[in-house]
C-alpha cells in the first residue's frame, strides 16, 4: 500500500465521517429540515466528524513518512547476517543503499545475501505500511466515535469547526514571521562565526577585500582581508547609475500615464512597462554583457576613453532599465492619488499641464514617490545575476563608472556557488555579506513603505 | 459547505499531487563526482558519453575544487559522500590521512593526464613574455628588499615595475581560490621557483623550511591577486572583457578559447601541446581521478565508469580528452594505470 | 502689457512642449529598449531552432549481409568509415582526427539506436543522418568568420574544404532542433537541450504552488478579516511587507542554512528550491490575496452578517469567492516571477551539470533560467545562440502565464 492510496483512504474517511456526522445530526434534530431545533447547520457537525477523523491519522501519517525509512533501515540492519553488521557505519550505509536499489529495481539481484536483504527489506516495507493503514483507520475510527459521543443538538459544532480553521489561518500567517526569523537566525547565525574570526571593525572599515584563507593546516594562505567598502562602494557606485535612469524615466512615464496620455495610449504603455517588469534578471544579465557592455566599451573608445569592459556603467544601465517599472508603478500610484480637486484648482487659475503637473501634483506625490525610489534602491541593492554576469570581480575602490566594481551580492555568489563547507573565514565572509544586505535592504524597505503608506492614508 | 462535491474534488486533487515519498523510492543510484574545475570539463564529458552508452544514469558532477572536493570526499564512506573526487594535483599526506580518519582508508588513484598552468591574457592585450621570478616579485604579499634577509610588502603596482620591459599597465590577475588544485600547483611550481632566485631565501629553504614556504608562496591580499570562483570559464570571459588582466587556469581552458585568449611565455616557453606534453613548459602537472574503493561494486555504474574512465578511446593518444584539450600519458603509462585500476589497486596510506 | 503676457505664455506653452516631449521621450527609450531586448533575442536565437545534419549512407557503414551483435561493433569507427567513402578519401591517422571532427559524438548513438532499431539486415540505399558538430552546424550557419588565419578560426583549412564538398554533394541539410527540446544539458552544444532544466522548474513550481498558495490565502483571510489591530499584527504586516521586498539571494542563503545545513535536504534537489521559492512567492501571494479581499464590499459583509452569518461563514460563502479570481491571478503573477528566478537556486546547488531529466523532487536537479546562466558563461559560441533560444522559451512560457492571468481578470471584470 503506498502513500497515495493511504491518503486517498484517509479521504475516503473524512467523506464517510462528514455524511455520518451530517446524517445523525439530521437524525437528532428529527429528520431532515429540522436545522432549527440545532445550534449549528447539520453540514458543521459533518465537517466536525470530518476532523475528527482525518486530523489524528493525518498527524500520525507525517510523523511516519518523516521516521519509516529510518526504522525500516534500522530493522533491517538488525536482522542482517553477523559479517554484514560487523561493517562500519559507512559501509552499512551503502549495503542499504543497494538494497533499496535492488528493491526499487524489477529484477532480483544475484547475489544471495543482497537478495535475501532486499527481500526483508520490501516485507518490512510492507508491514509498516499494513501498520500504518490500520493505524489510520483505528484513529480515524476513534474520531469518528469522539465525535458521535459529542454530537448533540445543543453542540456548537460551527463554533469548533471555525476554531479549527482560524488556528490554521493565524498559523499560515505565522510563517511569514518565521520565515523573517528564520533569515535573521540562520544568516546571523554564521555571520557571527565568521566575526570570531575576522573583528567587526575590520570587516565594516577595511578598504582591501581579498577573502582567501587557508583550507588546510598544511597550505601556505594568507589569512585574507575583509574588508567590505570596496564592495560597498561598488553596490553603490551600480545603485546610484541604476536610480540615474529609473529615476527620471519612471517618473516622467509616469507623468505621461497619468497626465497626458488618453486611455488607449494608457493601455498601451503599460504593457510595455508591465513586461519590461516581468522580464527574468538573468535575461537582462546576459543583454548587458552581450549588447550593452561591447556598445559602451566601442563608443567610450571612439571618445578616447578607457572603458573596463565591465564597467559599472553597462550593469546600472540595464539594471536602470530593470527598475524603471518598478519606480513608474508607484509614481503612477501616487500621482494618480492625488485628488482632482486639487488638479482642478490649478487648472481653474489657468496652469499648463506642465505646471499642473510639476508645481502642483509632482510636490503632492512626493511622498509616494520618494518611498517608491526607496524600494527601487533596495532592488538594485539587492540585484544579483544582472552583476554577477555583467559586473567585475575586482574589488576597487573607485567611484568611476567606467572601471569595473564588484558588488556585496557578488562576491556572495563567487563565494558560495561551488564551496560547500561553512568552517573557514571564507565561505562564511558570505554570510556577513548577506546579513549587511538584508539588514541594509530592510532599512530601506521599512522607510520606504513607511512613507508609502503615510502617504496612502492622508488621501484616504 | 454548500458543495460538498468541490470540497472532495480538491482532495482527490491534493492527493494526486502529493510527492510520492517513501519506501518506493530508490537510493542513490548514480554516481557523485566532485573535485577539479580543471578537470571538470573533462570529468563531465566522459559522464555524459557514459551515461549515454550504458543503462547507468548519468554521474553527477559539481565543481568544488581540488581541496574542497577531497574535503567532502574524505568526510567518510556512505551514499551521502561523493565516490569519486578528481583533482588537478596529487592528493596530500594530510589529506589522505584526513580520509583514513574519517573511514575512508583505500584510495584508488587514476593519473589521467597533464595539464599546464597557463598566465593568459585577452586576444587584443599585447604579447607577453614572462619569467617565474617576474610571477613571483608580481604575486607575492612579501618579496626581498633591497638587502639579503629583508622583506618587503610588495611595492609593486605595475608590471613595469617588476622588470622594465614589461608592459606599463597595473598588476590585476584572476586566480582561483585555495580550494583549487590550479592553485597549490601555480604557488608551489611558478611562485617557489621564482623565489629560489634569492639567494638567500634558497638558503633558508634548508634552515627554516616553514618561513622559507611562506615567503615563497603567499599570494598578495591587497587586490592585485582577484580571487574568483570555482569557474574557469569565467575567467576567460572576464579576461576577454578586460584587456589590462592575466588570469591564471588550466592549458585545457586555453586550447578550448584560442580564440579569445592568448598565453604569455614562461622562461621562454609557450605553452602548447607539445611544451607541455615534453615537460619544456615549466608549469606543468598531472591530473588525477581518486575513488573509493569501499564504493566500487556498492553504487550503480561506478565500476562500468572506470572502465569507461580509463579506457583507451578516452585517454589514449587519440582518445576523446585529447580533443577536449587533455595532455595523453604515454602508452604504457595508461595501460599499467588502467590494469591497476581494474585491480582495484589502492594507495599506501602513508601517503607520499 | 500685453506683450508681456504674450511672452510669457509662449514661454509657458514652450515648456509646456518641452515637459511633454520629455514625458513622452522618456516612455519611447522604456518601449526602444525592450524592443532592442527581444529583438537581439530573435536575431541571436531564431538559428539555435535549427540544427546541421549529415545523412551517412548505410552501407558504407555496415558490412553487407546480417548485422553483427550490436555489442560487438564500434559505431565511431563506423561513422568515421561512412564520412571517408562519402568524401572519397583515405585518411591517414591525423586526417581522421579532423574528420572525427566534424559529427557529433552522438553519431555513433544514433547509427547504434538505427541499428538496434532494424532488426536483421540493412536497407541498401538507406541513410541514416546523424547530428554535424557545433563548429560544422557554425559554418553552415555562418557564425564565424572563414577567412581569418587558420589559428584563430575553430575548423582548419582542410576541414572546410570537407564541408563544402559535403554541401556539395547534398548531405548536409537544416532540421529542426528537436534536441534543444528532448534532451538535458550537454557538454557538446549540438546536443544541448532544456528539458531537464524545463522539468526542474515545472517539479518546483509545483511545490511553490502546493505550499505557497494555501498559506498565503490563508495568511491574507487572517489578516485582512479575523486580525485584531495590534501591536503585533502590525509587526507582521511589516514584516510581510518588508519580505517582499527582500533580496532574492538572501533567500537562498536561508535555504542553504535552514534546509541544506540544518534539516539536512539534499543539495540541487527541486524540493529545496521548490520550498525556497514558496518562501520567495508567499508574500506576494499575501499581498495581492489582502488587496483582492479588500476589494470585495463591505456590503457584501454586513448583509451576510446582518442575515446571522458567522465571520467564517461570511468569508467562506462570499469574500472568497468573490475575491478569488483576483486571488488567482495575483498567484500566477507570482508563480511567474518565481518561475524566471536564478539568484537564489545558485546558492542551493542547482548549478550542476545535468543531463539526465529528474524524475522526482529529490532527484538533482536544475531550472532554466539557471540553465540560460550556465550556457550563457559557456565558452563556445554555439552556446550563445542556445542561450538566446532558452530565453525566447522562458519568456514564451512567463508570457502565457500572464495572458493566463490577464483573461481571468478581464472574464472577472466583464
Amino acid at each position: 500500500m503506498d502513500l497515495t492510496s493511504i491518503l486517498l483512504l484517509l479521504a475516503g474517511l473524512a467523506v464517510g465521517a462528514f455524511l455520518f456526522g451530517r446524517s445523525r445530526a439530521q437524525a437528532l434534530g428529527g429528520g431532515v429540515g429540522a436545522a432549527r431545533n440545532l445550534h449549528s447547520l447539520p453540514d458543521y457537525y459533518g465537517y466536525f466528524a470530518a476532523l475528527c477523523a482525518v486530523l489524528p491519522p493525518l498527524m500520525v501519517l507525517t510523523l511516519w513518512a518523516a521516521f519509516e525509512e529510518r526504522v525500516v533501515l534500522a530493522l533491517l540492519a538488525n536482522g542482517l547476517p553477523d559479517h554484514l553488521q560487523a561493517l562500519s557505519p559507512g559501509q552499512l550505509d551503502l549495503f542499504l543503499n543497494s538494497v533499496r536499489n535492488a528493491a526499487s529495481a524489477a529484477s532480483v539481484p544475484a547475489d544471495p545475501v543482497l537478495a535475501a536483504a532486499t527481500d526483508e527489506y520490501l516485507s518490512l516495507g510492507r508491514s509498516s505500511r499494513w501498520l500504518l493503514s490500520g493505524l489510520a483507520v483505528v484513529l480515524g475510527a476513534g474520531g469518528v466515535a469522539a465525535a458521535w459521543r459529542s454530537i448533540h443538538p445543543a453542540f456548537r459544532a460551527r463554533n469548533r469547526v471555525e476554531t479549527a480553521i482560524r488556528w490554521f489561518l493565524i498559523a499560515a500567517s505565522g510563517v511569514a514571521v518565521l520565515t523573517t526569523v528564520g533569515i535573521l537566525l540562520a544568516v546571523s547565525f554564521e555571520a557571527l562565526r565568521f566575526f570570531r574570526d575576522v573583528s567587526l571593525s575590520e570587516f565594516l572599515f577595511g578598504t582591501t577585500w581579498s577573502p582567501q584563507a587557508a583550507i588546510r593546516d598544511d597550505q601556505i594562505g594568507s589569512a585574507g582581508r575583509f574588508g567590505m567598502l570596496p564592495l560597498l562602494s561598488g553596490t553603490l557606485l551600480i545603485a546610484v547609475i541604476a536610480m540615474a535612469v529609473a529615476i527620471p524615466v519612471g517618473i516622467l512615464s509616469a507623468m505621461y500615464t497619468a497626465e497626458y496620455a488618453s486611455t488607449r495610449v494608457r493601455a498601451l504603455a503599460r504593457p510595455v512597462l508591465e513586461i519590461l517588469a516581468g522580464i527574468p534578471t538573468v535575461v537582462y544579465g546576459f543583454f548587458a554583457v552581450l549588447m550593452v557592455a561591447p556598445w559602451i566599451r566601442t563608443i567610450g573608445e571612439s571618445l578616447g576613453l578607457n572603458v573596463a569592459a565591465e564597467s559599472a556603467l553597462a550593469a546600472g544601465l540595464v539594471m536602470g532599465f530593470m527598475i524603471v517599472p518598478l519606480v513608474s508603478s508607484l509614481s503612477d500610484e501616487a500621482i494618480r492619488a492625488v485628488p482632482a480637486s486639487i488638479r482642478e484648482g490649478a487648472e481653474a487659475l489657468g496652469a499648463t499641464r506642465s505646471e499642473i503637473a510639476l508645481d502642483i501634483v509632482l510636490p503632492a506625490a512626493m511622498p509616494g514617490i520618494v518611498g517608491g525610489i526607496l524600494l527601487a534602491v533596495s532592488r538594485a541593492i539587492g540585484e544579483t545575476m544582472i552583476v554577477v554576469m555583467a559586473a567585475g570581480l575586482a574589488a576597487n575602490l573607485s567611484f568611476n563608472p567606467l572601471e569595473s566594481v564588484t558588488t556585496v551580492t557578488v562576491q556572495i555568489t563567487t563565494l558560495l556557488v561551488g564551496d560547500q563547507e561553512f568552517d573557514s573565514a571564507r565561505t562564511l565572509a558570505a554570510f556577513a555579506l548577506g546579513l549587511v544586505l538584508f539588514i541594509i535592504t530592510m532599512l530601506l524597505n521599512v522607510v520606504g513603505l513607511g512613507y508609502v503608506r503615510r502617504y496612502r492614508e492622508r488621501y484616504e | 459547505m454548500y458543495n460538498d462535491t468541490r470540497f472532495l474534488l480538491l482532495f482527490v486533487a491534493l492527493v494526486a499531487f502529493a510527492p510520492r515519498a517513501g519506501l518506493a523510492q530508490s537510493g542513490r543510484d548514480y554516481v557523485y563526482i566532485v573535485g577539479s574545475s580543471t578537470v571538470y570539463p573533462f570529468a563531465t564529458v566522459v559522464a555524459e558519453r557514459f551515461g549515454r552508452a550504458s543503462s547507468f544514469r548519468t554521474p553527477k558532477v559539481e565543481s568544488t575544487g581540488s581541496g574542497g572536493g577531497f574535503r567532502l570526499f574524505c568526510d567518510g564512506i556512505g551514499v551521502d559522500y561523493p565516490d569519486i573526487s578528481n583533482s588537478s594535483r596529487a592528493i596530500k599526506a594530510s589529506e589522505l590521512s584526513a580520509c583514513a580518519q574519517n573511514g575512508v582508508t583505500e584510495v584508488i588513484e587514476v593519473k589521467i593526464g597533464y595539464d599546464g598552468i597557463v598566465f593568459a591574457n585577452a586576444l587584443s592585450a599585447p604579447d607577453v613574455a614572462l619569467t617565474r621570478r617576474d610571477i613571483y616579485l608580481a604575486l607575492a604579499r612579501d618579496v626581498p628588499g633591497d638587502v639579503p634577509g629583508e622583506l618587503i610588502a610588495n611595492p609593486y603596482q605595475r608590471w613595469s615595475e617588476v622588470r622594465p620591459g614589461l608592459p606599463d599597465q597595473r598588476i590585476e590577475v584572476l586566480g582561483p581560490p585555495p580550494t583549487s588544485g590550479t592553485r597549490d600547483e601555480f604557488v608551489e611550481l611558478a611562485m617557489a621557483d621564482g623565489c629560489r632566485q634569492f639567494d638567500w631565501v634558497r638558503e633558508l629553504a634548508a634552515a627554516e623550511p616553514d618561513r622559507h614556504r611562506r615567503i615563497c608562496q603567499t599570494l598578495r591580499d591587497d587586490g592585485a591577486f582577484v580571487q574568483t570562483g570555482e569557474n574557469d570559464n569565467l575567467i576567460v570571459q572576464k579576461l576577454e572583457a578586460n584587456p589590462r588582466a592575466f588570469g591564471i587556469f588550466g592549458f585545457s581552458f586555453l586550447d578550448q578559447n584560442f580564440d579569445k585568449v592568448k598565453a604569455a611565455t614562461i622562461d621562454g616557453v609557450l605553452p602548447t601541446f607539445d611544451a607541455i606534453a615534453d615537460g619544456r613548459y615549466p608549469i606543468s602537472r598531472p591530473l588525477y581521478f581518486y575513488i573509493k574503493k569501499a564504493h566500487v561494486g556498492m553504487i550503480p555504474g561506478l565500476e562500468r565508469f572506470l572502465v569507461e574512465l580509463t579506457h583507451e578511446r578516452t585517454l589514449g593518444e587519440e582518445g576523446y580528452l585529447v580533443d577536449r584539450g587533455l595532455i595523453p600519458l604515454p602508452a604504457a603509462e595508461r595501460e599499467s594505470g588502467e590494469a591497476a585500476v581494474s585491480a582495484l589497486e589502492v594507495l599506501p596510506l602513508a601517503g607520499k | 502689457m500685453n506683450r508681456v503676457v504674450e511672452s510669457r505664455l509662449r514661454r509657458r506653452h514652450r515648456r509646456e512642449r518641452t515637459f511633454r516631449g520629455l514625458c513622452v521621450a522618456s516612455v519611447l527609450v522604456a518601449a526602444l529598449f525592450l524592443l532592442v531586448i527581444l529583438g537581439s533575442l530573435f536575431r541571436q536565437g531564431a538559428s539555435a531552432f535549427t540544427q546541421t545534419r549529415i545523412s551517412l549512407p548505410v552501407p558504407a557503414m555496415l558490412p553487407a549481409g546480417d548485422l553483427p551483435d550490436s555489442g560487438a561493433m564500434d559505431y565511431d569507427a563506423a561513422v568515421l568509415d561512412a564520412l571517408a567513402a562519402l568524401l572519397a578519401i583515405d585518411p591517414d591517422r591525423a586526417e581522421r582526427r579532423e574528420l572525427r571532427q566534424l559529427v557529433s559524438i552522438d553519431a555513433a548513438f544514433v547509427l547504434r539506436d538505427y541499428v538496434e532499431s532494424s532488426p536483421g539486415r540493412v536497407v541498401s540505399d538507406a541513410s541514416v543522418r546523424v547530428p554535424a558538430s557545433a563548429k560544422v552546424d557554425m559554418a553552415i550557419k555562418g557564425e564565424f568568420d572563414r577567412t581569418a588565419a587558420s589559428d584563430r578560426r575553430p575548423l582548419s583549412d582542410l576541414q572546410i574544404d570537407w564541408i563544402d564538398r559535403l554541401v556539395e554533394l547534398g548531405a548536409i541539410e537544416r532540421t529542426f532542433n528537436t534536441a534543444l527540446f528532448t534532451n538535458g544539458d550537454s557538454r557538446e552544444p549540438e546536443l544541448a537541450g532544456i528539458r531537464a532544466a524545463l522539468m526542474g522548474s515545472v517539479l518546483m513550481l509545483l511545490i511553490t504552488l502546493a505550499v505557497a498558495f494555501p498559506i498565503g490565502v490563508a495568511a491574507a483571510v487572517y489578516l485582512e478579516e479575523f486580525a485584531p489591530r495590534r501591536a503585533w499584527i502590525r509587526l507582521l504586516e511589516l514584516s510581510i511587507n518588508n519580505l517582499a521586498a527582500v533580496p532574492s539571494i538572501v533567500f537562498g542563503l536561508l535555504g542553504l542554512v535552514v534546509l541544506i545545513d540544518w534539516l539536512g535536504m539534499p543539495r540541487s534537489a527541486p524540493l529545496v528550491g521548490g520550498l525556497v521559492l514558496a518562501l520567495l512567492t508567499l508574500p506576494v501571494i499575501v499581498i495581492s490575496s489582502r488587496s483582492a479581499i479588500r476589494a470585495v464590499p463591505t456590503s457584501i459583509r454586513e448583509a451576510s452578517l446582518g442575515l446571522g452569518a458567522s465571520r467564517m461563514q461570511v468569508v467562506s460563502h462570499h469574500v472568497l469567492p468573490q475575491a478569488m479570481p483576483a486571488i488567482v491571478t495575483g498567484t500566477i503573477i507570482g508563480l511567474s516571477r518565481a518561475f524566471g528566478e536564478t539568484a537564489p537556486l545558485l546558492m542551493i546547488g542547482m548549478v550542476a551539470f545535468i543531463v539526465d531529466v529528474p524524475s522526482g523532487v529529490t532527484d538533482p536537479a536544475t531550472a532554466l533560467p539557471v540553465q540560460i546562466y550556465l550556457w550563457a558563461d559557456s565558452p563556445e559560441r554555439a552556446f550563445a545562440e542556445r542561450t538566446s533560444a532558452a530565453i525566447l522559451v522562458l519568456l514564451g512560457f512567463l508570457l502565457s502565464m500572464n495572458l493566463l492571468a490577464a483573461a481571468i481578470r478581464r472574464k472577472v471584470e466583464k
